[in-house]
């Protein structure tokens, strides 16, 4: 099958933490060149039903405010739910949310102030108890969450409601990236009782009220009058409609079947540019990754690790599997948080090193096999593209597409190829690089020798209040990865999605989520 | 694309055409005679030669990047690159070896299995024979396709998967091409003269019915390679071929087909290749079956 | 022959149903322990990258995956009698609701292909039959060969690049049905999906209607109605028609069924929301229920169809009658 996106992209958060109600206006890049001409100009209009095309999901879609698996659930997700906190267009840390302020009133402790006068989508008026109703259900193990994780460190039994609109967050352990993870876009506020469809109406504080939805086909939301943003939003009505691949994606936009579409291929951007439409590229965190098990052979030894990463020739891998929609990676993730250490040296192909490392590792003649999957566009182009490079050093490469790769133990293989959209860099850690990390594909930290204080570096970090000194320990942590680890991380790719003339409003953004964070909940964007 | 063929209605009673009953090497020879199976033989010979030394004439490897993804024809590359970057030509001419070589592997083993079943039922003549055409229809209850399909999306898209399923798929059929070319024979003299010289059943089987039968197995062969390229291709279209960047036509064209606006080759050639092939091996199948049917007519029918 | 006791087309009949219906039990056997064989864990493989233990735990219980086999299959039979396919694994949902439209849109894809490459297929056959050897028989003849051999998806991607995209851009490539509407909401959406379907069938029964046709003009029953002096057309209509019928019916049977086959790779070609997706969507995600309902479906079609066609030809063709 053609490029089936069905994976979910955890949001990250590339901002600074900061006791406060402002967001750190961290200098950082502008915002990718989009091709996005001067739309931005002329006054939102009311008015119209905006459909959305988007590949990935099937009969297995949702409608949960705080759960997905596919990019069409966090299509249909983010229509109707809202977060605490929300990250801007720059990935910046922003109270634009359900909460107006809060403080971190010590390193175990938080208070959010609720934005007052919210309604849901029922008339019901959003208070304390929404928000801890909201906070357990997702930190209930047995509910299956996609959030459940990141609530390691909150003391949910704790949380307590001061008054109407203030709630008391304490924690088991100091941990500093408690905001983003209330920015994170599933965790969204829901009225006390809510349960996931279909076992119970789909009431969130967001723009669009859900009206009808059939699993793997389309869902119909109409626009909240009492949306608590004035002004927003302008569309009447959305439909979001699944589909099977992308070239009928790009059909239906071309025939006008659609207002847009997310993940389109490289090849298409020339294609609806000359027919009139647009291409919305945004530079994102997001990464395909390469993955090397630590601890199992041929990886384990950590000079076959270090020869892999230098067979990979980066910027052939980003024209060939990206067209050129990426930037370079230096096998450490998480390129917009400021704790990204910039200062190790960019990693480029060097076949008689890595022949050489190979041969003292006393494998001249290597083959072993990666498996890979239609997880997300590019994962198997990546594999296929590593197979060919890999000949040059003498490595023989067997590739596996799996079609059920996710639900056949892809944690337990040696070499296996996977997908990732931007986070933070403690926020990444925690979901991929410690030992009861959900998705831990390489399996680190050693358990021995260097790198095993990986997961104590982690603690410090989370509970360092002191920005300078965290970078610090992030840095430290960074070396480990960048010399021991089992990560290949070529590049870092851009999102690419399209959309016909009359839709107004889109910017390129650095977020995890594709189009704009779907018009950040499609209430910024309008026809035109 | 559909297998039916005469035999499957001789299975129900009723003829539309004399079963032909020649000798397989006279056979073959005079429908030689025909243009359309030399033009087919030619055809199939082509394609078979261009999978046999293609990857020897390809001016790069089939994973050799040499240009940008979708490029038009041009500069290095004569069809323009794919998705990849890599060279179409080449990837043409490394492409049709696996197909063709799967195909030819599962129809045989189709036609061994289902020949024997379909004969040992005709002899049979009794229970056995029931018994055994229930469990073919039992297969045959199912499209070809949905069944290899189902049984690659599960296990895994191996060649071994693939081949099986398409044998096993294939058997039936031409068990009851099989069993209704011999059940006529069955009831010859000849036959109840063997018995009664006490031949064992099997050197019954192998030296006086197949003889007889294989004209009609031989047309319904031609048939089945043609179905089951067709078939490995359209798996390999749906993204379950065994190498997922191997040069492969039918995986070409579900590759490409994303670009097809931008540049067409990545999909036109290997659709061509496909279509030549295929028709070839109809060509060739067609010609025998005019062959037979005409040495049948002249014969007076059955 | 066929043995086919005495007792003439009822008996004939009964036959072939109880037949029929012990193919399809050993069918459901087939069906039901394949499903069961599958490699992996339906949880595991609907959640894919978002299977934590706590998400993968909390799904198996609402599966109800843990029960035992047989229980299983008893159940699924009974609920089959009653018309109860079951719940979808991925979908949470009876798989009636969830199958019930892609079925009519998939049959009534079936069926406008079947209408329109039936009656085309029969005058080209006859035709040809009439005119063999000349020239429309000999071009129509290779025509329909290479036509037929043709690969389905080949066929439907050729369509497109000539109607859709590349060479013209007339017609949709792509005939997605929204849920709620009906494939007829939208006829040009289906007009190439039909298209192919047309081309991949009619060739096979225009040759099979020449051929037979081609034996009945050749009859002696048909020269014996010549030689009475009979006008040439009285003796197509009244005398060799009603005979070359017999395997048309035969044809037209299988053909169906042979469509049905033929959707899982036009439905994937044009995006068409039918039982073929469906069935790629189960397999993926190892939803049992369903991959083992359109199984039986398929199945339950296949056979239907063939004692149709058997049946439906013993009735048409009085000559054969004498041989029950």
């Amino acid at each position: 099958m053609a490029e089936v996106s069905r994976r979910q992209l955890f949001a990250g958060a590339a901002g600074l933490t900061v006791a406060g109600s402002l967001a750190a206006a961290c200098g950082g890049k502008s915002t990718s060149s989009g091709t996005t001409p001067g739309q931005a100009a002329g006054k939102p209009k009311r008015g119209g039903n905006f459909r959305l095309g988007v590949t990935g999901g099937g009969s297995k879609d949702l409608f949960d405010g705080q759960n997905i698996i596919t990019k069409p659930d966090q299509a249909r997700l983010v229509s109707a739910f809202e977060t605490l906190l929300l990250f801007d267009d720059n990935y910046q840390l922003t109270t634009n949310g359900l909460a107006e302020s809060y403080t971190q009133d010590n390193p175990k402790q938080y208070t959010i102030h609720l934005r007052q006068g919210v309604e849901f989508q029922n008339g019901k008026t959003m208070t304390a108890d929404d928000v801890i109703y909201s906070l357990q259900r997702i930190a209930t193990k047995a509910n299956g969450l996609t959030g459940f994780a990141a609530t390691a460190t909150i003391d949910v039994a704790g949380i307590k409601k001061l008054d109407k609109y203030t709630v008391r967050i304490p924690l088991k352990t100091p941990d500093a990236t408690i905001p983003q993870t209330l920015a994170s876009y599933t965790f969204c506020v829901v009225p006390v009782g809510y349960q996931a469809y279909p076992h119970g109406p789909q009431i969130g504080t967001g723009a669009y009220k859900l009206k009808s939805f059939t699993p793997g086909q389309q869902s119909v939301s109409v626009r909240n009058p009492n949306y608590w943003r004035t002004g927003e939003p302008h569309f009447d009505q959305i439909t979001i409609i699944d589909f099977n691949d992308s070239t009928a994606q790009v059909n239906a936009l071309l025939g006008g079947q659609i207002d847009a579409m997310t993940d389109l291929p490289a090849s298409q951007v020339k294609v609806l540019q000359s027919r009139n439409m647009h291409a919305l590229i945004s530079k994102t965190g997001g990464w395909l990754p390469l993955c090397m098990a630590i601890d199992i052979p041929p990886f384990d030894d950590v000079r076959v690790r270090q020869a892999m990463r230098l067979i990979v020739d980066r910027p052939l891998i980003i024209e060939q599997v990206l067209s050129g929609y990426g930037f370079t990676g230096n096998d450490l993730y998480a390129p917009f948080d400021p704790g990204f250490d910039h200062a190790l040296p960019q990693r480029t192909q060097n076949i008689s090193e890595a022949k050489s490392l190979l041969k003292s590792a006393g494998h001249s003649k290597l083959a072993f096999d990666l498996h890979t999957t239609n997880g997300a566009a590019g994962m198997v182009e990546l594999a296929t593209v590593f197979q060919t490079q890999a000949q040059a050093a003498g490595v023989t490469v067997n590739v596996h597409n799996d079609p059920n790769y996710y639900g056949n133990q892809y944690l337990k293989l040696g070499f296996s190829v996977d997908f990732w959209g931007t986070r933070s860099y403690l926020n990444q850690v925690q979901q991929g690089s410690l030992p009861n990390s959900p998705y831990n594909e390489t399996h680190w930290p050693p358990k021995h020798g260097k790198g095993s204080n990986f997961e104590s570096l982690y603690s410090q970090a989370l509970a360092e209040t002191d920005i300078g000194k965290r970078i610090e320990i992030e840095h430290e942590m960074q070396a480990l990865e960048y010399e021991l680890g089992g990560y290949i991380i070529p590049f870092f790719n851009d999102l690419i999605d399209g959309y016909a003339d009359n839709v107004r409003g889109l910017r390129p953004s650095k977020g995890t989520l594709n189009l704009d964070s779907f018009g950040h909940g499609y209430r910024t964007i309008w026809f035109g | 694309m559909n297998p039916m063929t005469d035999a499957d209605i001789a299975e129900a009673g009723i003829s539309s055409a004399p079963p032909p009953s020649t000798r397989a090497s006279s056979l073959l020879r005079r429908s030689l005679r025909l243009g359309r199976t030399r033009l087919g033989l030619i055809l199939v010979s082509l394609l078979v030669l261009l999978a046999i030394i293609g990857p020897y004439l390809a001016p790069y490897g089939p994973s050799t990047p040499v240009g940008a993804p979708n490029s038009v024809p041009g500069g290095k590359a004569l069809l323009g690159t794919d998705y990849l970057g890599q060279d179409v030509l080449s990837r043409l001419l490394y492409g049709g070896g696996s197909i063709l070589v799967m195909a030819v592997i599962a129809t045989a083993l189709g036609m061994i299995v289902g020949a024997a079943i379909g004969l040992l039922a005709a002899y049979s003549r009794n229970v056995l024979d029931d018994v055994l055409m229930r469990g073919m229809d039992v297969i045959m209850a199912f499209p070809q396709i949905m069944l290899a399909l189902v049984a690659v999306a599960i296990i895994g898209a191996h060649s071994w998967v693939i081949v099986t399923a398409i044998a096993l798929t294939t058997a039936p059929r031409i068990a009851r091409v099989a069993r209704g070319a011999a059940q006529p024979v069955v009831e010859r003299d000849f036959i109840a003269c063997s018995e009664a010289m006490g031949v064992p059943r099997w050197q019954i089987l192998a030296t006086e019915l197949l003889p007889n039968t294989l004209g009609p197995l031989m047309v319904e062969a031609s048939l089945r390679v043609t179905y089951s390229i067709g078939v490995i291709a359209a798996l390999a279209y749906l993204g379950l071929a065994p190498d997922p960047n191997g040069a492969n036509w039918g995986t070409m064209i579900q590759e490409n087909q994303i670009a097809l606006v931008v540049q067409p080759w990545g999909v036109v050639a290997p659709i061509i290749a496909i279509a030549l092939l295929t028709m070839g091996t109809g060509l060739i199948g067609d010609g025998i079956a005019r062959t037979a049917a005409g040495i049948d007519r002249a014969r007076g029918g059955e | 022959m066929n043995r086919l006791r005495s007792g003439g087309v009822p008996r004939f009949i009964v036959r072939r149903l109880l037949l029929g219906l012990l193919v399809l039990i050993l069918v459901s056997f087939v069906v039901f322990a394949a499903t069961q064989a599958l490699p992996g864990d339906p949880a595991r493989a609907i959640l894919g990258r978002s299977a934590t233990p706590a998400s993968l735990a909390a799904l198996r219980k609402v599966l109800h995956l843990d029960r035992p086999v047989i229980d299983q299959y008893l159940t699924w039979i009974a609920g089959l009698l009653h018309g109860n396919l079951g719940s979808s694994l991925a979908a949470q949902e009876p798989v009636t609701k969830l199958l019930a439209p892609k079925l009519v849109n998939s049959a009534v894809l079936v069926l406008i292909s079947a209408v329109v490459s039936i009656p085309l297929s029969i005058a080209i056959g006859s035709w040809a039959a009439l005119k063999r050897e000349k020239i429309f028989d000999t071009v129509s003849s290779n025509l329909l060969l290479v036509l037929a051999a043709l690969p389905e998806f080949v066929v439907g991607v050729v369509l497109v690049i000539l109607f859709a995209t590349t060479v013209f851009n007339v017609l949709p490539g792509v005939s997605q049905i929204p849920p709620g509407s009906r494939p007829w909401n939208d006829l040009s959406g289906l007009v190439l999906p039909v298209l192919t379907l047309v081309v991949a069938v009619a060739p096979y029964v225009a040759r099979i209607m020449r051929a037979s046709m081609i034996e009945v003009l050749e009859s002696d029953y048909v020269e014996m109605a010549r030689l009475k002096g009979l006008p040439e057309r009285t003796v197509l209509v009244r005398h060799a028609l009603p005979n070359a019928l017999g395997p048309v019916f035969q044809v037209i049977a299988l053909n169906l069924a042979y469509l049905a086959g033929g959707i899982v790779v036009v439905e994937y070609v044009f995006n068409y929301t039918g039982i073929g997706s469906a069935l790629q969507d189960a397999v993926i995600n190892h939803d049992l229920p369903v991959v083992q309902a359109l199984a039986m479906l398929i199945a339950a079609l296949y056979v239907a169809l063939n004692l149709l066609a058997d049946v439906g030809t013993i009735v048409v063709t009085p000559r054969l009658r004498t041989r029950l």
